[in-house]
């Protein structure tokens, strides 16, 4: 096992605190021997609560291999993870299915929605998964409300995805991936099928929504312009974390 | 069962094309059962529906009850074997008959003669009484309007030098036709006297098979056993056997299994295609869900909750169509409304479009969450 770089740790650390997110020393490897591919390298980076963290790296530089570890859509070759105190490292395929149900919440680059459920009905799933009954079901019902209103889509609430526009559907991802109150919210590049304008809306929307829930947040991107809404950003490359990139420091890649 | 019923809901067209589909296999299922069923009837719907617990054929006439004459001491020895309660002569005969109207047009009927009270007599009477005397005949309900109703006089029309001899029709039962032809079954006296008019010359009348009683707790097919090895030149067959084996029977059966067995695989085919189809179509979705922390096994059921839907709907589409069919008469055949066998075949159905789903459930356990950053889907 190779040591990480020692300012690699020393950036990608913030101030003590309370974490939503810890990493430690992650590594992620495909394949053995020859073919071996190293996407994440002894990575470690704390996300303190309600902070918004922005990773920036281009194409193929493992960021969304880092926020797959982090949201337990992937496990860690090594290293450690832990989400909102719960240490997820040893976690099986189930617990992590549960784990992502309750603690996290996602939104994904293209497919965000359930394409035959409206968006409250998008929002509702999450509850559904968890086997709401009764008086949950309505309490749910009114928190879905609550939130489209929030996001501005009260009105679009019996909507299909496909009757919504690009700044929409993410929107109501945004609602969908807060419905559950998770300690952090992974975002996997939320704006690269958006246009500039109606990407920084959503950025906005993103920055606002986490600083009124006090909710961390990652979110993975290549576009340098997105980069100021985050409280810090981190540079992945060839699946390294790194310092904060200077302005058009990924114009080259 | 949310996701189910939601995914339902929307796309209301496709399970609804999807169910009609289903539905109307399954109709067809029900009706090729029932044609054969009606139409297996309508050839020995009268030993099927007769009260002898055995019947006991001449060997040589193989099974055929036309070509089959009792000899009188095989009748005794049958009498003599160990189990045998009643043996009594069962005659059958095609004749041409004038039914109802005096002036109505000849046609052919099937005449059973039998011993009053003994084995043989008809067991499923629906209208009037059994006979109680000579000269007195239950006919084949399906025939009724045909001059076959009770009240009705049959004439058998005589050949030269014979004697007409008539029934007077006292009862109606349900399923006693033979080889599709209205039936009677009258007294083995009457019996002989229609043989007699159309041949006049006859010194005796023979029974086609005597008809037995099994003794109270005897097993039908060990005395069937027991009186073909005792009596030369006998066969003897249970009521079941004698159904099954008549000529031609086997054969139809047979054929409508082939088409039946088809009709099973292709509905659950149809379903099982459909669904991998749609897993396919929606893989995007099912991989965000289980991104978002849907169990692999609850979108399973979701699964499971559909084609069970979606095969109960057409079920329905199909009994609804079928219990129609079943007020009408198609051709000379009446379709039953069975709902054991309806039961069977809509549960048979459920459970191999099941079996078939399973293509699609391998499918979304195969799904990995990772995916939803890809938006890859399922891997093939």
């Amino acid at each position: 096992m190779t040591t990480p770089p020692a300012d690699t740790v020393a950036d990608t650390a913030p101030a003590a605190g309370p974490a939503a997110l810890e990493l430690a020393d992650v590594r992620k490897v495909y394949g053995a021997g020859d073919t071996e591919i190293v996407a994440v390298d002894h990575a470690t980076l704390r996300v303190g609560d309600g902070e918004i963290v922005a990773l920036l790296g281009p194409s193929g530089s493992g960021k969304t291999t880092l926020l797959s570890i982090a949201g337990g859509l992937l496990s860690a070759t090594q290293g450690r993870v832990v989400v909102g105190g719960e240490d997820i490292t040893g976690h099986s395929a189930a617990e992590l299915t549960d784990f992502r149900r309750s603690k996290v919440g996602f939104v994904f680059q293209s497919v965000n929605l359930v394409p035959f459920l409206t968006a409250e009905e998008n929002l509702l799933v999450v509850s559904e998964l968890s086997g709401a009954r009764g008086g949950a079901r309505k309490q749910a019902k009114a928190r879905a409300k609550e939130l489209l209103g929030e996001l501005g889509l009260a009105h679009r609430a019996g909507n299909l995805p496909a009757q919504l526009s690009g700044g929409e559907r993410q929107r109501v991802a945004i609602g969908r991936a807060l419905f559950n109150g998770p300690a952090l919210v992974l975002f996997d590049e939320p704006t690269s099928a958006l246009d500039t304008k109606i990407g920084e809306q959503v950025m906005e929307l993103i920055q606002a929504e986490m600083r009124s829930r006090h909710t961390a947040a990652v979110i993975v991107t290549h576009d340098t312009r997105m980069t100021h809404y985050a409280d810090r950003t981190v540079r992945i490359v060839d699946g390294v974390l790194g310092a904060e990139p200077v302005e058009g420091d990924l114009a080259a890649h | 069962m949310y996701l189910a019923l939601k995914e339902m809901r929307r796309a209301r067209v496709r399970f609804g094309l999807l169910a009609g589909a289903v539905g109307l296999l399954v109709y067809l299922i029900l009706f090729q059962q029932a044609i054969s069923t009606g139409l297996i009837d309508q050839f020995i719907g009268a030993l099927k529906n007769q009260s002898a617990d055995v019947l006991v054929y001449n060997a040589q006439a193989r099974r055929n009850l036309e070509g089959s004459i009792v000899l009188p001491e095989q009748s005794a020895a049958i009498a003599e074997v160990e189990g045998v309660a009643v043996a009594a002569p069962l005659g059958e005969g095609t004749f041409t008959v004038v039914a109802g109207d005096p002036d109505a047009d000849e046609q052919d009927a099937v005449i059973f003669g039998y011993q009053l009270g003994g084995p043989g007599e008809p067991t499923t009477l629906t209208a009037g009484r059994l006979p109680e005397r000579t000269g007195e005949a239950v006919a084949s309900s399906r025939n009724a309007a045909d001059g076959f109703d009770v009240g009705d006089t049959v004439t058998v029309v005589p050949n030269a030098g014979g004697t007409a001899t008539s029934f007077t029709v006292v009862g109606l039962a349900e399923e006693i036709n033979y080889s599709v032809a209205p039936t009677l079954f009258t007294d083995f006296v009457g019996y002989d006297a229609a043989r007699r008019a159309v041949n006049p010359d006859a010194t005796d009348v023979l029974p086609s098979v005597v008809a037995v009683h099994v003794a109270e707790g005897a097993d039908p097919a060990e005395v069937a056993e027991a009186i073909t090895a005792a009596v030369d030149g006998t066969e003897a067959l249970t009521r079941q056997q004698a159904v099954d084996e008549s000529p031609g029977v086997s054969a139809v059966r047979q054929s409508f299994s082939v088409i039946l067995l088809l009709f099973y695989l292709v509905a659950p085919l149809v379903t099982g295609l459909f669904f991998l189809i749609v897993t396919f179509q929606k893989a995007g979705a099912l991989t965000l869900l289980r991104a978002i922390g849907a169990p692999a096994g609850l979108l399973v059921r979701s699964l499971v909750v559909q084609v069970a839907a979606v095969v109960v709907s057409g079920a329905a589409v199909a009994v609804g169509l079928f219990w129609l069919t079943t007020r009408t008469v198609i051709g000379s055949i009446s379709v039953p409304f069975d709902l054991g066998a309806i039961g069977f075949t809509v549960g048979l159905v459920l459970v191999l479009a099941l079996v078939t789903s399973l293509a699609a459930i391998r499918r979304v356990l195969r799904i990995e969450p990772i995916a939803a950053t890809t938006g890859a889907g399922v891997h093939l």
